[in-house]
């Protein structure tokens, strides 16, 4: 298959709709939109008045099965160079430079099988909500489980949908963590991710699980270092590590 | 796995996935999936899980075996430098 050239191009923004109190997801129309796979990114690019130039990677949130428009959400990074401007300046029906979609390495879809085990950390869930999000466009029933950490219940990004998928989705189930402040009445896990946590969430999809963990480097590191340890074969974990920010 | 005690080095690591765009506009394709034999210690890897430093003026790619550094990108206003001494080879599938 011959791939066209990676270009920049000019998306228009449609809408941006709030998230979380740290998170915004933004719409674009592309002039040369192409299907993407689940998990892939784009590279953002600003140009200063002076000619500055800066780019930063942000994860696909929407699935392919949205023609003509892909949806990035993006954590605002207080000390950012792009995040802030995002969040503070950008209004729908500007425009901002794009190229993508980028990367075959972290991608999922439903013809690569499961089952699929995800797992997250802060705004590390926007690439496995893709997969999530493809995978119910397709009716897919491949089973999934998502592990996701977050510091409290007001940063948990997508609840809503995500709860809303599993209730109408025996074969998925959500499972979430809290690292600071569990909400009020919470029983289930307090803690950050650890061995016996992701040997509990595995437990039904025993070794045969792909597993795919985008998170900040040290929870991606921890979770990757406990899954080799309980003898996951390497070629079924995928993993994407976004830096010293997140939860 | 505590936190506060890691290296800041390791928290700044990304992965080579991270600067997929970057090489896919050097080599004209994805190289995400490319394997890269390290020169120091001989283990393939595929690019896109190398670890990957981006924070420098240049962009470090290093082998998630030994830490090798595989190969360095370097943009100026005027060319890309891609210095790769680092890899005995890289493996690209055919398309």
């Amino acid at each position: 298959m011959v791939q066209p050239v990676l270009e920049w191009q000019a998306g228009r923004v449609t809408a941006i709709r709030p998230e979380t109190r740290q998170t915004k997801s933004f719409s674009f129309a592309l002039p040369k939109w192409m299907a993407h796979r689940p998990g892939q990114h784009y590279d953002v690019r600003l140009t200063a008045p002076d000619g500055y130039q800066t780019e930063r990677s942000y994860s696909i949130a929407s699935p392919p099965e949205r023609l003509g428009e892909i949806e990035l959400t993006v954590e605002r990074i207080p000390d950012g160079e792009v995040s802030p401007y995002l969040h503070d300046v950008l209004m729908p029906g500007d425009q901002l430079e794009l190229r993508g979609p980028i990367g075959g390495y972290f991608v999922w879809e439903v013809s690569l099988g499961g089952p699929l085990l995800l797992v997250g950390g802060g705004s590390g869930v926007v690439p496995l909500m893709a997969m999530l999000r493809h995978r119910a466009a397709q009716h897919s029933t491949l089973p999934a489980r998502i592990l996701y950490s977050s510091r409290t219940a007001e940063d948990v990004i997508y609840r809503d949908e995500l709860d809303g998928m599993a209730a109408a989705d025996p074969t998925f189930e959500p499972f979430y963590t809290f690292t600071r402040q569990p909400p009020a009445g919470w029983t289930g896990y307090r803690r950050r991710i650890d061995a016996t946590m992701l040997a509990e969430v595995m437990r039904p999809f025993d070794r045969r699980a792909r597993v795919y963990v985008c998170g900040p480097t040290l929870l991606v590191e921890a979770v990757a270092n406990a899954l080799v340890q309980m003898e996951l074969p390497i070629e079924q974990i995928r993993t994407e590590r976004f830096g010293p920010t997140g939860a | 796995m505590d936190n506060d005690q890691a290296d800041m080095n390791t928290a700044l690591m990304v992965d080579g996935n991270a600067v997929a765009g970057q090489l896919e506009q050097i080599f004209g394709r994805d190289m995400t999936m490319a394997i890269a034999r390290c020169a120091g210690c001989a283990r393939d890897a595929q690019m896109g899980a190398l670890m990957a430093f981006i924070r420098g003026p240049g962009v470090v790619l290093r082998c998630p075996a030994c830490q090798n550094a595989i190969a360095r990108i370097v943009e100026t206003p005027s060319a890309t430098y891609l210095e790769a001494r680092g890899a005995t080879y890289l493996r690209i599938a055919a398309a």
